[in-house]
């Protein structure tokens, strides 16, 4: 059938054809030769551009672009035009990567392991500079920071973050964060709750939640991320702030191993599986959006839809004159809470602190450029806007000290004060497979389909596998 | 891609068609004769070939995107293998796989596509040409136009739900609660344009003087349909099934954009697995042991639809 | 010629017509569903406050299209298509009419292997399997590389561009030819010269056949272009959808019908010039 097409063609055409012969022939071999050189083109054109690295005067920074953040964006873009000001002949692509926090992992990995899409510059998050740094993705900055005079001015922990497992610094620290539970003043309020309100164990949290549901029907009792759509929010903000808060860890430090079959690890499970279940927090499909961490923050909680947030200290960015939900007058209805341990056990209190940092591409061709451009975004004044804007908590002294940053942070509260109550996560290698585990558990009962027994069985069977049976080490 | 509809179409002309000329030619050297295959050897070599035999290889390894596995990748035999078929998940996924391909192409596609196409040999002119067109238009837009169309059209506040909602019809909350069902629909409704096509080439291939027989004998609709007409499409079937069977398997955009795989892992067929394995849980060697098994499948089924195919070739 | 619209005597006798009209019922019936997910398309686009459900809009406007039609949000990305799904077109055409013209022409040895192994490669889910087809592009130094992209996609395109032109080749007799050959013309210039010229209408569906296929596929450059500057239309859509997809309905069906008009426009080409929508069967699944 198709055949017919040709054979009306060779039919209507065939008679004219002969009589013009040469003049087609002439135009054939043009056409041909076009062709060969568009063809040439495209190969040279596709083949020779990448993102790579390449010759000493131009850097690429990788980073997170999602919904509305600007800080970062800001920051990046005011030492590139810095370093292109101080280093003519130089020029800084900025490589936005449109996803999620997971997707960006995922995307930055790829472009990781390939020499010619590899960054030179990465935005990178402190739970994978040792996995990425035992990948041979990141440089080893020791050289440099131990010429960079602002070095000093980095607290010892924020120094630590950005080690690797050999002890090299491979990223330096943009600031640090700590959780908290957020609440709504005006919902408690509405609902005779106490305000202020400091829950001492997870049974008032879930008091609470419960009260608000009784009482104010179409408002969420509370969010607590969880599920693969959060990422590593859901393991960090959700999970690791309850297990914190048990007798069990995630990860033995003195014997450097993962604790598998905890109590610890199922009560915390529990608790994610009742608040799901009970209708105390968002709908299951609801938190498995992959825009949950904007939705909660952005839209739910400046328009008096969920009373109480798991969340971050950098909210108030958010909030903030040129936010992604300006809201000015956040403090008269949002306050914190520190986030108590389950049965009220000392130190009565728990944190985590997580944070980003900058790092340098081992497979970078302009090495000096790279750390130039990482010490000038990174320097007291761009540190200073960024960590005011991006409602970050300091890690350099000079930063600490600057005015307009006790200013702004006298806004934290709570938040500043749980830094004695803070935890790291565990430093090692294994981090990210054993988070991402625990994202898979969470979601298994929070839709209902495992049990927590399921769950926990699962993600120590897939924990083993992952970093190995000498690895682990059974829970009490 | 894998979509040869020419084929049956070919088979069906039948003497319509014109035959190949034969290859009578004046002798020439030979080695430069198959000098204008090379250019299209080199790029199946590479890129075609390539990934087949990097998928084998690949899937002994225990290549990683990130953690030191990344750095220094070693062999680890059947490792990979042994762990996808102790896990729990791929078991379950490589069911979901199977209902996938069965319910939205064998039967799905291929049923509503040969209803189609009956029905439309006694449809009217101008709703044949409106049924023809609202079928082919889900299936010419692009996989990701349609997979959103199919996420709005599934979604809890979708356009499913408000209708179900108007005829005073529970609602469900389809991508979340009844996630296959969801992918399964929206694969019929996207697919169903290539069956309908094939089937409707085959019917009008069929010479009116049989079925005219089958009627003044006295057989009625069904009866004809059962002993006249499916008789002589079978090879259509047979080829239409195949080819339909090769395209759902490596569907991947339609449900990465409706569920992601979710909730948990309720829809995460094989493609989606092995994207998710290799890429967010950094498995290199694992998620190409799931892709590897993926070509095994495609492969065999590739084979028989070849020996389906047999004489074409000759 | 199409099989859809194509006119046949009717085998109903008249005394049927009560059957006739509940079929034609039964089918307008079916072409609703169809059309109802798409209708959300249209309809969303031109509403200003779009959400998921059809609806009409209470107020018409293009605000929708004039907020994507930006150089980076649109434009760059569906030039990046055009890159992607032409080069793949072009280069496929070229290799396919070369490797048609041995097949078609001679009696080799290898022909029967060959178009067996032509037609096992038809069957591989390779566009599913971006796992190891990732791992490789990464040992060529390839990822990222538009070009090293295109000649993926043209190489899975190829069994089947392959096998049509083949086909198409087929028809054109050799007789033709001949008188060319006694001339002292080599089968490269017959081919240019005589072949080509009198397959067009072929080859023109080969070409429309494999751009439809990459203009459509979002797997490939999902995990083989990373930079933001080179990815085309399908995935900058995608990142629209995971950024704002919850919130700017109206904008994503805008997007997204600017996306599709091209291969729509195409698919309609060759349904009324080249020869129906059977020349297309298959083409279009990405």
């Amino acid at each position: 059938m198709r055949g017919s097409i040709v054979k009306r063609t060779i039919l209507n055409r065939n008679p004219k054809r002969t009589g013009t012969k040469r003049n087609t022939i002439i135009r054939r071999t043009q056409f041909a030769a076009l062709g060969l050189a568009a063809l040439t083109l495209l190969a040279t054109a596709g083949c020779g551009s990448s993102a790579g690295a390449s010759d000493g005067k131009t850097i690429k920074v990788a980073y997170q672009k999602f919904g509305n953040y600007k800080p970062l964006e800001k920051l990046l873009n005011a030492a590139k035009s810095e370093v292109e000001k101080a280093n003519p002949g130089t020029t800084v692509t900025l490589l936005p990567i449109e996803a999620s926090e997971n997707d960006y992992y995922t995307k930055l990995s790829l472009m990781n392991k390939s020499a010619s899409t590899a960054p030179d510059i990465a935005y990178e998050d402190t739970f994978l500079i040792k996995s990425d740094a035992a990948a041979g993705y990141l440089l080893p900055l020791d050289d440099y920071v131990s010429k960079w005079a602002d070095w000093k001015q980095f607290v010892p922990n924020a120094q630590d973050a950005g080690k690797g497992d050999d002890g090299k610094t491979y990223g330096v620290s943009m600031g640090t964060d700590t959780r908290a539970l957020w609440y709504s003043k005006d919902l408690f309020k509405k609902a005779g709750l106490p305000v202020p309100w400091q829950p001492k164990t997870w049974d008032d949290i879930l008091a609470a939640a419960d009260t608000i549901k009784a009482k104010l029907p179409g408002v969420i009792p509370m969010n607590l991320y969880s599920g693969k759509a959060a990422g590593e929010g859901a393991s960090m903000q959700g999970f690791e702030m309850l297990l914190y808060g048990t007798n069990d860890p995630l990860y033995d430090e003195s014997s450097k191993k993962w604790v598998t079959g905890s109590q610890g690890f199922k009560d915390s499970l529990n608790f994610v599986k009742k608040i799901y279940s009970d209708g105390l927090a968002p709908t299951p499909q609801q938190a498995l959006d992959a825009q949950i961490v904007n939705i909660a923050t952005d839209t739910w909680l400046p328009k008096g839809k969920l009373a109480i947030d798991l969340d971050g200290s950098w909210l108030p960015s958010k909030w903030s004159e040129g936010g992604s939900s300006p809201w000015p007058t956040w403090q008269d209805t949002m306050a914190t809470a520190k986030m108590p341990t389950q049965d009220g056990s000392d130190p009565g209190a728990v944190s985590l602190s997580g944070g980003w940092t900058l790092a340098v591409g081992s497979k970078t061709k302009s090495p000096d450029l790279a750390v130039k451009y990482l010490e000038t975004a990174l320097n007291q004044k761009n540190s200073l806007t960024y960590d005011i804007e991006g409602a970050q908590i300091a890690v350099r002294k000079d930063v600490m000290d600057a005015p307009e940053y006790k200013k702004s942070s006298s806004s934290f509260g709570i938040l500043s004060d749980v830094v004695a109550v803070t935890k790291f996560r565990p430093a090692n290698t294994d981090y990210p497979k054993v988070s991402n585990n625990i994202q898979v558990a969470m979601e298994g009962v929070m839709t209902g389909q495992k049990s927590v027994d399921e769950a926990a069985k699962a993600y120590d069977e897939a924990v083993t596998s992952a970093v190995g049976q000498d690895k682990t080490t059974g829970g009490q | 891609m894998a979509g040869a509809g020419i084929l049956p179409d070919r088979q069906l002309a039948g003497p319509t068609a014109g035959s190949p000329p034969q290859a009578r030619r004046k002798k020439r050297s030979r080695p430069t004769r198959v000098l204008p295959l090379l250019p299209a050897v080199v790029l199946l070599a590479l890129f075609l070939l390539g990934p087949v035999v990097w998928s084998f290889y690949g899937s002994f390894t225990n290549a990683a995107l990130t953690g030191a596995a990344a750095n220094n990748t070693s062999f680890v035999g059947l490792d990979n293998y042994i762990s996808l078929f102790g896990s729990s998940v791929f078991p379950t996924s490589l069911v979901l796989t199977i209902i996938f391909v069965f319910a939205s192409a064998v039967v799905g596609q291929n049923l509503l596509g040969l209803g189609l196409a009956a029905l439309m040999r006694n449809g009217n002119k101008v709703v044949r040409a409106i049924v023809g067109a609202a079928v082919v238009a889900a299936w010419v837009l692009p996989e990701i136009v349609a997979a959103f169309a199919s996420y709005a059209f599934f979604s809890d506040t979708g356009t499913l739900n408000m209708i179900l909602a108007g005829a005073h019809l529970p609602t469900i909350n389809w991508l979340y609660d009844t996630p296959m069902v969801a992918v399964t629909l929206a694969n019929i409704w996207r697919g169903t344009a290539f069956s309908m096509m094939v089937y409707s080439a085959a019917l009008m291939n069929i010479p009116p003087e049989i079925t005219e027989a089958a009627t003044v004998d006295g057989a009625g609709g069904w009866q004809r349909m059962w002993n006249v007409t499916l008789p002589m499409i079978r090879r259509s079937i047979s080829t239409n099934m195949m080819l339909i069977t090769l395209q759902t398997l490596s569907v991947f955009t339609l449900i990465w954009v409706m569920t992601a795989g979710g909730p948990g892992t309720k829809s995460s067929t094989l493609p989606i697995l092995a994207y998710q394995e290799a890429f967010q849980f950094s498995n290199l060697g694992y998620g190409t042991a799931i892709a590897t098994i993926l070509l095994v499948v495609g492969a065999v089924f590739s084979i028989i639809y070849i020996r389906a195919l047999k004489p074409e070739v000759d | 010629m199409s099989a859809v619209s194509i006119s046949r005597v009717s085998l109903s006798a008249p005394r049927r017509n009560g059957v006739g009209w509940l079929t034609n019922g039964l089918l307008l019936i079916l072409a609703a569903c169809f059309l109802l997910p798409m209708a959300w398309l249209v309809l969303a686009s031109l509403n200003a406050n779009a959400t998921l459900a059809v609806a009409l809009p209470d107020q018409w406007s293009l605000s929708n299209f004039s907020k994507v039609l930006t150089p980076e949000q649109t434009l760059l990305p569906l030039w990046n298509s055009v890159v992607l799904s032409g080069g793949t077109a072009l280069i496929t055409v070229l290799c396919a009419v070369l490797a048609a013209y041995p097949l078609s022409r001679y009696s080799l040895r290898i022909k029967k292997p060959f178009l067996y192994g032509i037609l096992f490669g038809t069957g591989l889910p390779v566009t599913a399997m971006m796992v190891p087809v990732y791992s490789l592009f990464v040992t060529l130094n390839l990822l990222d590389s538009l070009g090293g992209t295109i000649f993926f996609m043209a190489a899975t395109s190829l069994p089947m561009a392959i096998w049509m032109t083949k086909n198409f080749m087929d028809e054109v007799p050799i007789a033709l030819e001949e008188a060319a050959w006694v001339d002292g013309a080599s089968s490269m210039q017959t081919l240019r010269t005589i072949v080509v010229p009198l397959m067009r209408p072929g080859i023109a569906v080969v070409f429309i056949f494999v751009f439809i296929q990459a203009w459509g596929n979002f797997f490939v450059p999902f995990v083989l272009l990373l930079s933001p500057d080179k990815q085309p239309a399908a995935v900058s859509i995608f990142n629209f959808f995971g950024q704002y997809g919850a919130v700017a309905y109206g904008q994503l069906a805008a997007f997204s019908l600017l996306y599709s008009v091209p291969v729509v426009v195409l698919y309609v080409v060759v349904q009324k010039f080249l020869g129906g929508s059977f020349a297309m069967a298959g083409a279009v699944k990405g």
